[in-house]
């Protein structure tokens, strides 16, 4: 009795309202966007919201069930439910395709994705391992397990194949880069070969992950401004890596004249260091990704221009993008109000998945400009609140789960109205308890409940 | 490095990306116009409906234009999908699979055709999801037989239109016809869409604004697919199609069919004018055409070009375009003139000197009416010429000069010499010559009136149309005002038309000695136009028999005759001209009372005058 009053006293309640009011949301935005004057009861089983009501009572019972589980289970078993959801996802390969991809389990329109909770079986086992480790004595082994706690899953989610997940899945990086994972152990073993130096750490190897973050920035700039012959400065015929190249060069120089004149002498010749290494590389992949782009197969250079957005392709995924941004777009500064969305209706069909993928827009554009905000402002709140919570645990296990969860938000958040935007690639991902589906809102309902179990029972863990 | 503080640059780049995405959001909805464009043009359809023309009725309420449904068969190629069996819808609608794939080919590179105007070319702006017409004007009885079998071909769907439809096959002068508007058209109204129809001549052009209608607009909001799925805002700002109100003319059907009837094989024309009113009863033009053989895109490219190249001009209005002599029927016009002026009284006698210009074999006219009733040329050359050399100036040349425009401000004032204000399509002025005008010709005080004497009896320079002819005719009737002959009964304000009365210069008691002369014309033996002469009514009327030159070769007399009955009460003026027929007597007279009795009593009482006009051949074929 008392254990579980403590319980409800130790909830995290912000959180909890800010996610039950997204559901709230959600499911409105489906009744309007799925509308159908047949069945006008939002509990019509038949209808997509009706259904969605469905998702969500099954997500609430089955948080409710994790949330009277012993927090300790997750920690205990974490390796054998890792396994046994890597197991689904190569029996998943077997079935039969659904639009082109092998992601569901099941019979009919009841069936799930393995890869959605794979996310959080990733998840959960990363912290274990991590948190057993002891990060300042890293060795290879420990950094090469950790990583392929998250590449096997990626794999086979991209055999499926499933873009979305994929990309969702780098958001283990920033957990690594968080708890100070070091690629050292690797970076080491090449740069102690040559004679007379030896590094114990490298400022490569501890901020490896930010900077492979900049070189996907970079190349993605470098393609985009190759195209049609953008020059970084308008005016200027600095097209391509030649511009970035340019850039770079005018950044270090200020850099280095910056730290000349500010920074003590030891600063001054790391730094340098750092800014010269930095130029050298960022240049060299610049003008790599530049030259091997040329040298691409024309069928191969169209997929990736059409993934950048660089290409119009009417009638496919760029048509989509099209129809949701002028969708997003018509809302306005106050909206066209509730169901009357005229361009992301299911029923005008213009953006096709405007009740899942794209959920977005009808919502922007039933609400306009201020609905927009308010609804990026609650997954801020959301994010930086799980952020919070995974900072304030005294166990790894849990932080490191608890931003897991954290960045899954960030990146579903970023990417799916991204894609409404026109900022981000079109990868089909869920907008999480917003979107209609079930295998989206039960795997974020575990983990979300898993995190509050967590924290609710933060002060049991010692460590 | 403290690994805590990197919190701080993650939740940083969290804030980062957040702050973007609101400012995007702010970009594409609040700032940026062209995606919410782009969104009323994807999602939301403007459709026009245009109201059937209003329908026109005669004077007795006959619907004499109508419209008529037909259905054009429309496609898009979009919704056609690739299964279309090219070989069975040709079948369905009674073509060669060939025909149907040119047909294909000519929408493709003809219906969409438009003149960019910053290319300066013609450019073809088809689109697979915009709807073409392929079929036009299909009745409904063929398309009765196709219209079951159409959703057997996706992409494909009827599209109702209606067009001008003629009762009676009568008038097509009067009325005029429609053809599809011109791109200068389209650019100066925005009424006007490609495909539209517009008056092109005749009442259907004058009264274009009041015929048209309101246009309708409905906007939906449609789907991916072109289908309707909503009004737009339930409806919120459509509005209803709204037929324009029938118009009423003052034209008799029946008188004009049967004046077209009497017409037959002659070349001239009929005007018949109520003269209290200005209503134009009747006014044929011969040879003349059904007017529903130019009723739409087909009828118009098969039969225009024929009637444009029939050489007795069946498309030229004769009674409002062409200009003739007058001929002797002018010699009313200067008998009331003399009178006014005071030249000549009512019992003024002047001998009829062949001498001074040719006449036929007559008594010499001791009163104005005898001038009238024998058309006394010497009368009315002695007259006019006191009219022109009133004496007032020493000098002849200035003296004629004065009387000349003197005289043809009384011309004016008979609405002679310009075109009248009225709703009658294409109106000619005709020609009243003033002094500048024979200045032109024989400089400044070079001319006198031996120069110009030909306009006293109506030839030379002298050129009116039928309808000024006619309105010579109502005039008299009225004793010296009229209202400007027009063919709509009751004008609204918005109407191209307000009618005016107008005041002759000729005062009402100067009229009575021309009338009884004009009574004496057609009911005292000699006089010229005997075989206008009706049992119980009394005509007024006046021949003329008009000389022409084709070139300078003489061509056979017109034979023109001017009239109104009955005379006590006048409900009818009229002027018959015929072409190239001789004495106006001969003609011209019974034609215009066959026409006067056909009006005021419904029926013909001499079917012998009657069938001599219809049997007569005189258009010299």
């Amino acid at each position: 009795m008392r254990k579980s009053k403590s319980l409800i006293n130790n909830l995290d309640w912000p959180l909890l309202v800010a996610f039950l009011t997204l559901i709230c949301f959600g499911l409105m935005t489906i009744y309007s966007v799925a509308f159908n004057e047949e069945h006008p009861n939002i509990f019509s089983f038949s209808e997509k919201y009706g259904k969605q009501i469905m998702w969500i009572c099954l997500s609430l019972f089955l948080g409710i069930i994790v949330f009277l589980i012993d927090s300790d289970v997750y920690k205990k078993f974490a390796l054998p439910i890792y396994v046994v959801i890597l197991g689904l996802l190569v029996l998943v390969l077997f079935m039969p395709p659904i639009n082109g991809a092998r992601a569901w389990i099941g019979i009919g329109s009841m069936g799930i994705q393995p890869a959605e909770f794979a996310k959080i079986t990733t998840a959960l086992l990363l912290a274990k391992y991590i948190g057993e480790i002891n990060l300042k004595q890293l060795n290879s082994n420990n950094v090469l397990i950790a990583l392929i706690i998250i590449i096997i899953p990626m794999i086979l989610i991209l055999l499926q194949p499933d873009a979305g997940t994929f990309v969702v899945f780098t958001a283990f990086f920033f957990v690594l880069y968080r708890e100070g994972l070091t690629f050292d152990p690797f970076i080491l073993k090449f740069v102690n070969i040559i004679p007379k130096v030896k590094f114990k750490k490298t400022w490569i190897g501890s901020h490896f992950i930010p900077i492979l973050f900049v070189l996907v920035f970079l190349s993605i700039l470098t393609i985009l401004l190759g195209h049609k012959n953008i020059g970084i400065i308008p005016g200027l015929p600095l097209y391509g890596s030649l511009g970035i190249i340019i850039t770079l060069l005018v950044i270090s120089i200020a850099g280095i004249l910056f730290i000349q004149k500010f920074g003590t002498k030891r600063e001054r010749v790391k730094v340098r260091l750092i800014i010269i290494l930095s130029f050298i590389i960022g240049s060299a992949s610049s003008y790599f990704v530049e030259y091997s782009f040329g040298h691409l197969a024309s069928h191969q250079k169209d997929r990736i221009e059409l993934f950048l957005g660089l290409k119009e392709d009417p009638n496919g995924k760029d048509y989509n993008r099209n129809r949701a941004m002028a969708a997003v777009g018509s809302g306005g500064f106050s909206g066209k109000g509730y169901k009357n969305a005229s361009v992301s209706s299911v029923k005008t069909n213009h953006v096709p998945e405007s009740e899942t993928d794209f959920i977005f827009c009808p919502f922007a554009e039933e609400w306009g400009f201020i609905g927009g905000v308010i609804l990026l402002l609650i997954y801020l709140f959301i994010i930086i609140r799980i952020i919070v919570i995974a900072e304030r645990q005294r166990s790894s296990f849990n932080r490191i789960y608890a931003y897991s969860v954290g960045m899954f938000f960030f990146y579903h958040f970023a990417i799916n109205i991204g894609m409404n935007i026109g900022f981000a690639p079109v990868i089909g991902i869920p907008l999480p308890f917003f979107s209609y589906g079930g295998s989206s809102m039960m795997s974020f309902s575990v983990m979300v409940f898993i995190l509050l179990k967590l924290d609710s029972q933060r002060r049991h863990v010692l460590r | 490095m403290n690994v805590e503080n990197r919190r701080y640059v993650i939740i940083s780049f969290i804030l980062f990306v957040g702050v973007i995405y609101m400012f995007r959001l702010f970009y594409m909805q609040v700032l940026d116009d062209s995606w919410s464009e782009r969104a009323h043009e994807i999602s939301e359809k403007r459709s026009e409906v245009t109201p059937p023309r209003a329908i026109i009725y005669d004077r007795n309420g006959l619907k004499i234009v109508g419209n008529k449904t037909y259905f054009n068969l429309m496609v898009i190629e979009e919704n056609m999908g690739e299964n279309f069996d090219t070989l069975s819808f040709a079948k369905l609608i009674g073509w060669t699979t060939q025909e149907v794939n040119d047909r294909f080919t000519e929408i493709i590179k003809g219906e969409g055709v438009y003149y960019n105007k910053y290319s300066g070319k013609k450019e073809s702006n088809y689109q697979k999801s915009r709807p073409y017409p392929f079929l036009k004007e299909i009745t409904k009885e063929e398309m009765v037989k196709i219209a079951p079998f159409l959703s057997a071909y996706p992409g494909f769907y009827e599209e109702e239109t209606s067009m001008r439809s003629y009762p009676y096959p009568n008038g097509a002068n009067i009325l005029g016809y429609l053809s599809e508007v011109n791109q200068n058209e389209i650019s100066r109204d925005k009424f006007y869409k490609p495909s539209y129809n517009i008056g092109r001549s005749g009442i259907e052009k004058i009264y274009e604004k009041q015929l048209r209608g309101t246009k309708g607009v409905h906007y939906i909001v449609r789907s991916a697919m072109n289908n309707e799925v909503k009004k737009y805002e339930n409806g919120k700002y459509d509005t209803l199609a709204k037929q324009a109100l029938p118009i009423q003319l003052g034209l008799d059907i029946k008188l004009q069919a049967y004046g077209e009837e009497l017409m037959k094989n002659k070349k001239g024309c009929i005007v018949a004018i109520e003269p209290k009113t200005g209503e134009i009863l009747a006014m044929v033009s011969a040879p003349s055409y059904d007017p529903n053989i130019l009723v739409g895109r087909k009828n118009i490219s098969k039969n225009y070009p024929i009637l444009l190249n029939d050489q007795d001009k069946p498309l030229y209005p004769r009674p409002t375009q062409a200009e003739y002599p007058p001929g002797s029927i002018f010699k009313l016009v200067q008998s009331l003139i003399g009178l006014q002026e005071g030249v000549v009284t009512k019992n003024s006698a002047f001998l009829c000197n062949r001498a001074l210009v040719g006449c036929h074999s007559h008594p010499s006219p001791s009163s104005i009416a005898k001038a009238v009733k024998y058309s006394c040329n010497p009368y009315y050359y002695y007259m006019v010429k006191k009219v022109i050399e009133q004496k007032k100036y020493p000098n002849r040349y200035e003296d004629a000069e004065y009387g000349l425009n003197l005289w043809n401000a009384y011309m004016k004032s008979f609405g002679l010499g310009e075109k009248l204000k009225s709703d009658v399509f294409g109106l000619r002025p005709g020609l009243i010559p003033n002094s500048s005008y024979y200045d032109k010709w024989y400089g400044h005080h070079r001319w006198a009136f031996s120069t110009i004497r030909s306009i006293s009896i109506g030839q030379g320079e002298v050129k009116l149309t039928p309808l000024h002819m006619a309105n010579i005719a109502a005039i008299i009737a009225n004793k010296g005002w009229y209202f400007d002959p027009h063919f709509v009964q009751s004008p609204k304000k918005s109407y191209p038309l307000q009618i005016k009365k107008n005041q002759t210069m000729v005062d009402t008691i100067h009229f009575d000695p021309v009338i009884d002369g004009m009574w004496r014309v057609v009911n005292e033996p000699g006089g010229t136009g005997g075989l206008a002469r009706i049992n119980g009514i009394n005509v007024c009327g006046k021949t003329g028999t008009v000389e022409n030159y084709k070139g300078s070769v003489k061509q056979k007399n017109h034979s023109v005759f001017i009239a109104f009955a009955p005379m006590e009460n006048p409900k009818i003026a009229i002027a018959v001209f015929v072409e190239n027929a001789g004495y106006g007597g001969t003609w011209a007279a019974p034609i215009a009372s066959l026409m006067i009795e056909k009006y005021l009593k419904k029926s013909i009482s001499n079917p012998a005058k009657e069938k001599r006009v219809l049997d007569a051949v005189l258009n010299n074929k």
